[in-house]
């Protein structure tokens, strides 16, 4: 017992020694937790969860082409700056999600298209670029342990701004996502407000893709949302408990990973995971069967 | 109040259909206050596309669709297709009703919306079960919940897409009775589809009759509506008794 205690003083010493280290990647991971995990609650309800994996997908690949560019052509850095390629993939992917040929395509064969080549091009432009072979691997799983300061600023400015809308219009949000054409008919502007939703979705997810990873990107647009969904019972509960669980994760996760020495991403992921599982077993312990329709008519 | 003869929602010439496919004649229609429309046919005779065209949810393929400027319009679909995993009860969905246009960007709402939720709820005596999740709800009892919205913000015209299709007889014949009510001390206008032809149709001041497959709109009294050859064929004929006349059949369900 007194080697436990010894080991966790160790490690909290070893944790706060390198705090000033750890602090940007721990403030990035828990703001883009918290707003994801409120998108994610919409993202969700409104069956578009891997709608969320083809766009972080297509960040991924933005910033693998930015960076097969400069190593491969003359082009002015303005032109191969990551974000810039990031951002500009992500929302090509959300225009196709939005394209009206999905008559043709239906929605599922649109984002598995998306998917698919977002992370073949991904892998296929790393063995071009082994000189980044590194970052690549960040993006997709995650794995990187700091941020830049650039970074930082993004998520911070950029997560603040979707915070205050996602909780301030939250009434139009949901009405226009649930129930859309009660919502038109009462003139709330639904397709603006899908488009804006989808736009954050998309900006957010290129900035902490970059800063992030895919893999912690989709798991923090998921799985708080799921939690929060399984135990909550109003809107704006839901709402206020998959932002804390988001932070909780991003944080938490980083923790994981120092004290394991886990990849970063994994660890927020996994931590994420387990919030799920953590929530679905109150749920239990509330006494809470599984919830079906009622049958009959009254 | 207008009077009654003032068209607050007109269909001029109005062609409705797909992808720019029509899919019945042209048909005119001219809702006014305080009166009752009930819209009939057959399945898949396009009585949810011409009401859905006449709110701007589907596009006109021609003609033209006119609404008052100030016009308040709620519209309660067949089925609000939540799952019962969705975070929301019986009020919130009720609530929802209270947001038009832009005022979902006031942040907080005045709190006498939980008071106008509860009345709304208690006029469809759906107050026992609105603390439930939505989607857990039985059709029936969601029917209610969707019409407890509707009557949010005290709308000039409602819209109903067979409001009463999973309804046992009771409810039914409350919801009938709140939607008379509606009209006759607010003045709201009431538009609806349905497939019982009794009671609903009996009531209404216009019925619009159409049958994509044999190509027929009829928009009459309902009296006249029953004698159409199209209509008797598919239905039977059929006589009602006018407003407040006794006696006759009283219709088929």
């Amino acid at each position: 017992m007194q080697a436990v205690i010894e080991l966790a003083g160790a490690t909290w010493v070893a944790w706060w020694g390198a705090w000033e280290l750890f602090r940007d990647p721990i403030v990035v991971g828990g703001v883009a937790g918290g707003v994801l995990g409120l998108l994610g609650v919409l993202v969700v309800l409104r069956r578009m969860v891997f709608a969320v994996a083809a766009l972080a997908q297509a960040a991924g690949c933005g910033v693998a082409c930015a960076f097969f560019l400069e190593i491969h052509t003359g082009l002015p850095s303005l032109l191969t700056a990551p974000r810039a390629w990031s951002l500009g993939l992500t929302l090509l992917a959300t225009a196709a999600l939005r394209w009206p040929g999905r008559r043709v395509l239906t929605r599922e064969s649109v984002l598995a298209l998306l998917y698919l080549l977002g992370a073949a091009g991904a892998l296929l432009l790393g063995t071009r670029i082994t000189q980044e072979a590194h970052d690549i691997e960040a993006i997709l799983f995650g794995s990187a342990v700091v941020v830049s300061s650039l970074d930082v600023g993004l998520v911070l400015g950029g997560g603040g701004i979707i915070l205050a809308l996602m909780l301030a219009w939250q009434r139009g949000f949901w009405f226009a996502s649930l129930d859309p054409d009660a919502a038109r008919v009462r003139g709330v502007p639904v397709a603006a407000l899908d488009l804006l939703f989808l736009l954050m979705l998309a900006v957010f997810v290129s900035i902490t893709t970059r800063a992030l990873g895919v893999l912690p990107v989709f798991a923090f647009s998921v799985l708080p949302a799921v939690a929060a969904i399984a135990v909550c019972r109003t809107p704006l509960s839901t709402a206020l408990t998959a932002t804390g669980l988001g932070v909780f994760a991003g944080v938490g996760g980083y923790f994981l990973a120092f004290l394991a020495a886990f990849p970063v991403g994994a660890s927020q992921t996994l931590f994420a995971g387990a919030l799920v599982f953590l929530a679905f077993l109150l749920r239990l312990l509330q006494g809470g069967r599984p919830i079906t329709q009622r049958s009959g008519s009254i | 109040m207008k009077a009654a003869s003032s068209p607050c929602l007109i269909g001029s010439n109005l062609v409705v259909g797909y992808r720019g496919r029509a899919i019945l004649p042209p048909v005119n229609v001219a809702v006014g206050r305080a009166e009752t429309w009930v819209v009939v046919g057959r399945n898949g005779a396009g009585k949810s596309t011409l009401l859905k065209t006449l709110l701007g949810l589907l596009p006109v393929i021609s003609g033209r669709v006119q609404r008052e400027a100030s016009l308040q319009v709620a519209y309660v679909p067949q089925r609000l297709p939540l799952e019962a995993t969705v975070p929301m009860r019986g009020r919130d969905v009720v609530a929802m009703g209270w947001d038009s246009h832009w005022s979902f960007m006031r942040p907080w709402r005045p709190s006498r919306v939980a008071e106008e939720v509860q009345a709304a709820l208690k006029q469809v005596a759906a107050d026992g079960f609105a603390d439930e999740r939505f989607g857990a709800l039985s059709v029936g009892q969601q029917q209610r919940i969707l019409l407890a919205q509707a009557l949010m913000g005290h709308p000039d015209l409602i819209v109903l897409d067979e409001p009463t299709a999973a309804m046992d007889m009771v409810a039914e014949r409350e919801t009938l009775r709140l939607l008379d009510g509606l009209r006759s001390e607010r003045g709201t206008a009431i538009m609806w589809v349905t497939h019982r032809l009794g009671e609903a149709m009996r009531d209404a001041d216009r019925v619009c009759f159409v049958d994509a497959e044999e190509q027929v709109v009829a928009v009459a009294p309902p009296l006249e509506v029953v004698q159409h050859p199209v209509f008797v064929k598919h239905f039977g004929l059929h006589l009602w008794p006018s407003k407040g006349t006794a006696g006759a059949n009283a219709g088929c369900d």
